[in-house]
């Protein structure tokens, strides 16, 4: 059951990254994840916001990021520009050949639990979700 | 928190030691890009990079990395990356990245 959301808008500028780095690792520890997940979050979404950028040359855009907070999980969901589907396979044999971009997706499919890609009102989207502690015997793995 | 990178030669040792303090991300990658190509084109030799007080670093930042040590293989060189906080680490083994670089402790 979603307890709350909260949405931020930012221009499409490199220097504002951060700013959503910032605010996703707050979010999360506010949750209760632990420091490892914190951080995974963090570079996931970080890599989201910076594919969005390589990709768009226009400035008056923005880019729209949404946290969903579940009691055992966050959800997050942000714009995906079309070129960079998130559906796409990664074909590069080895990491040194991989295009930034790439790189960066194949990060986020790492680190987070569940990567998925929608289409909402004509604007692609990027939703990730990272579980609080998988738990593999009764307890938080921590 | 933006980026500064100490750099200096070591003379003994004729490598470059680069200490960047703060983040490598697509803000600042473009600027770890210029410090680390303009060393390389003074002095083509390995490239000592202490991770201390990196704090963070993204697939540009990588991507950074990855082109200068695609420069300095051309002349048998290497980048060595040094004191990685675990955050970095585990960046650098879920790409296999570790296995590119040379990695100390």
């Amino acid at each position: 059951m979603l307890k709350d959301s909260i949405k931020m808008i930012i221009p499409v500028k490199p220097e504002y990254v951060s700013v959503v780095r910032l605010t996703a690792s707050s979010i999360a520890s506010r949750m209760g994840f632990n420091i490892e997940e914190i951080d995974d979050i963090k570079v996931a979404i970080g890599e989201a916001c910076s594919n969005i950028i390589m990709d768009n040359t226009k400035e008056d855009i923005d880019i729209e990021v949404e946290f969903l907070l579940y009691k055992d999980k966050l959800t997050i969901k942000i714009d995906d520009s079309e070129k960079n589907k998130c559906d796409k396979e990664i074909n590069s044999s080895s990491i040194e050949e991989m295009k930034d971009k790439e790189l960066g997706l194949f990060i986020i499919k790492t680190l987070m639990d569940d990567v998925d890609c929608m289409n909402e009102e004509g604007i692609n989207k990027i939703i990730m979700t990272k579980e609080i502690g998988v738990v593999e015997n009764g307890y938080r793995n921590e | 928190m933006a980026l500064t990178v100490d750099k200096k030669y070591d003379e003994n040792k004729n490598m470059w030691i680069l200490k960047p303090v703060g983040e490598i991300d697509i803000y600042t990658a473009p600027e770890f890009k210029d410090i680390l190509l303009d060393i390389i084109k003074e002095k083509t030799i390995s490239i000592v990079i202490d991770g201390e007080r990196l704090e963070y670093i993204d697939s540009t930042g990588l991507g950074v990395l990855i082109s200068g040590l695609k420069k300095l293989k051309e002349k048998d060189e290497n980048i060595i990356i040094k004191n990685m906080k675990a955050n970095i680490k585990k960046l650098f083994s879920i790409t296999g990245l570790n296995n590119v670089f040379i990695i100390k402790e």
